[in-house]
């Protein structure tokens, strides 16, 4: 016969059915709250503030790089003991398809760039270097110049004026306005930079980086134009153009004909000399015959 | 459920807990690992730029601080140019203005009392800065005059520079895209350009052959040879107008005044 089994007292029950459901209620909350962490949690987005897209940076300055990246955390990567958290990495930084920077927080950063077209990518990685899935980045394209960000450049001829007289050697001095004079070394155009070409009619006579006044020799002798003109690092036009022609009279100056007025000068002595010879010798031989009808 | 279950369960996740915690403190952590992710090896830095050094690690905590307890796993990097000290970092990205040339670059890390760790880690790379452009070809052309020309006895010479950059002779031999031009008159040595302004030459009648080419920091030649020559007629008094040349005239006159003048001399002599 077994002995009847003995019923629970009613405390004992009721702290067992109560722990049950602490037990159930926590289990319950720990699931809930892993797998929010992962289906609820916001996906991480990435915007460039600064610079705007085709933005020009101007006057060879660096870039400036302003960012928001929202539901991230920027950590160190590397750090001991780091396990991969979702939404949680550091950022790489390209230019040009170059890594320039891996950062660890969202702090703006300087970014030198050479003159021409250039591509600054942002790109949210996790903490093992990998890129999110889906990928975040962000994208923008500038323009930099050692020229200034505005205006329209343009070019003046100061001298020679208009219809001037020159000789074969002649200071051509011009003001530029919005445009920087930059050694062309092949490198990208770029906006309000170049260089100057001077032209005699249409021939290139010559190349110039300088603001100061460039001496042109060897003038052809007449009426000619001067142009002076602005070009991109590649030697192409302007677009709009921007140059200045002055029309001017080159003539021979007075050294050119040096050997001419010499020759004519000596040429001149040597027939008053001659001269003088001559009329001496009618004047002895005229004394002679009044001396020779004197005798008689 | 009973009592059992419940010790079994609770045990359980403490234990997952609790070995969680611990495992991160408690356990040695694997060495610290330095690598560097860009510059790459024997690159190039063009144009002047500063060099942005990129650099990971692995089981090491960066910092900026330099007091507080050392750990074998915690502290910063220094970095080394050409063997001396130049800064300090407790970010992955450097960035170092290095003057033109080869330069060896080496992180260290180091503890947070600047000490290296132990076995040291490090990470270097070679890189050479240059105020030319990093990649292309160097070209050099003669813009004016052309090949052939007819020029005046004084003329000037422009010509272009592409993917080089002319500096003062002197700086550091071996750096790419960087140098300047040696002007050849003739076959021999005329001059050297250390900018991009037109040659100016005021040469004598006759044919001449000028020649430029790009020659390194230290004169040498570039590899390959880098060289352009134009061959040219100077003819003086090109482009002047001269409606009427007297001057054979005059010459002739000259003459012939001239032995005018010591006929009649001599006829006074003969007179006398």
């Amino acid at each position: 016969m077994t002995p009847p089994k003995s019923a629970p007292t009613p405390p004992t029950a009721a702290l067992r059915s109560s722990s049950t459901w602490v037990l159930i209620a926590l289990i319950t909350l720990l699931v809930v709250s892993l797998s929010s962490s992962h289906a609820a949690a916001a996906t991480p987005s990435l915007t460039i503030l600064s610079p705007t897209e085709g933005a020009v940076i101007a006057n060879g300055t660096p870039v400036l790089v302003h960012f928001l990246a929202s539901n991230f955390a920027f950590v160190q990567p590397g750090r001991v003991g780091q396990v991969g958290a979702s939404n949680e990495g550091h950022a790489n930084v390209f230019l040009d398809s170059q890594s320039v920077r891996l950062l660890t927080d969202a702090e703006p950063f300087w970014l030198a760039v050479t003159s021409g077209a250039h591509t600054i990518r942002i790109q949210l990685v996790a903490d093992n270097g990998t890129p999110l899935n889906p990928d975040v980045s962000a994208t923008v394209g500038v323009v930099a110049t050692q020229g200034p960000a505005g205006g329209v450049p343009r070019v003046e001829i100061l001298s020679p004026g208009p219809l001037e007289s020159t000789g074969h050697g002649t200071y051509v001095s011009y003001r530029i306005e919005n445009f920087t004079l930059v050694e062309p070394r092949g490198q990208p155009n770029a906006p309000n930079e170049g260089h100057v070409q001077l032209l005699v009619g249409t021939d290139v006579v010559m190349e110039a980086i300088q603001y100061e006044p460039v001496l042109l020799v060897s003038l052809p002798e007449g009426d000619i134009t001067i142009t002076v003109r602005l070009v991109n690092n590649d030697n192409t036009a302007l677009s709009p153009d921007a140059s200045a022609t002055v029309p001017i009279h080159v003539i021979a100056s007075s050294s050119v004909t040096l050997p001419l007025v010499s020759n004519g000068g000596i040429a001149l002595l040597l027939a008053f000399v001659l001269i003088v010879l001559i009329l001496r010798r009618r004047k002895a031989g005229a004394r002679q015959s009044n001396a020779g009808r004197g005798n008689r | 459920m009973n009592a059992r279950t419940y010790a079994l369960v609770v045990a359980t996740v403490g234990m997952l807990i609790a070995s969680g915690i611990a495992a991160s403190e408690g356990r040695a952590a694997p060495s610290p690992t330095l690598s560097i992710v860009s510059p790459t090896p024997n690159a190039v830095i063009g144009n002047g730029t500063p060099v942005v050094v990129v650099f990971a690690v692995t089981n090491f905590n960066l910092t900026a601080s330099t007091n507080g307890t050392s750990s074998p796993n915690s502290g910063h990097v220094d970095v080394f140019v050409d063997g001396a000290l130049a800064v300090t970092a407790s970010v992955n990205t450097i960035v170092l203005a290095l003057p033109f040339g080869a330069h060896a670059i080496r992180l260290q890390l180091v503890a947070i009392n600047g000490s290296a760790l132990s076995p040291d880690v490090t990470a270097s790379v070679d890189v050479v800065v240059t105020r030319g452009s990093a990649g292309g070809i160097p070209g050099l052309s003669i813009v004016v005059p052309r090949d052939g020309a007819l020029v005046g006895t004084d003329f000037t010479v422009s010509f272009r520079v592409t993917n080089f950059v002319l500096v003062a002779p002197g700086g550091p031999a071996g750096v790419p895209n960087e140098g300047h031009v040696r002007v050849g008159l003739d076959g021999a040595y005329h001059a050297t350009l250390t900018d991009e302004a037109p040659l100016h030459l005021n040469l004598k009648d006759g044919p001449h052959a000028v020649t430029l080419e790009l020659v390194g920091n230290d004169d040498r030649p570039l590899s390959p040879p880098v060289t352009v020559s134009i061959n040219l007629t100077v003819q003086a008094l090109l482009g002047r107008v001269t409606p009427f040349d007297a001057t054979p005239f005059l010459a002739l006159a000259n003459l012939l005044i001239g032995l005018g003048i010591l006929a009649a001399i001599y006829r006074k002599l003969e007179a006398r």
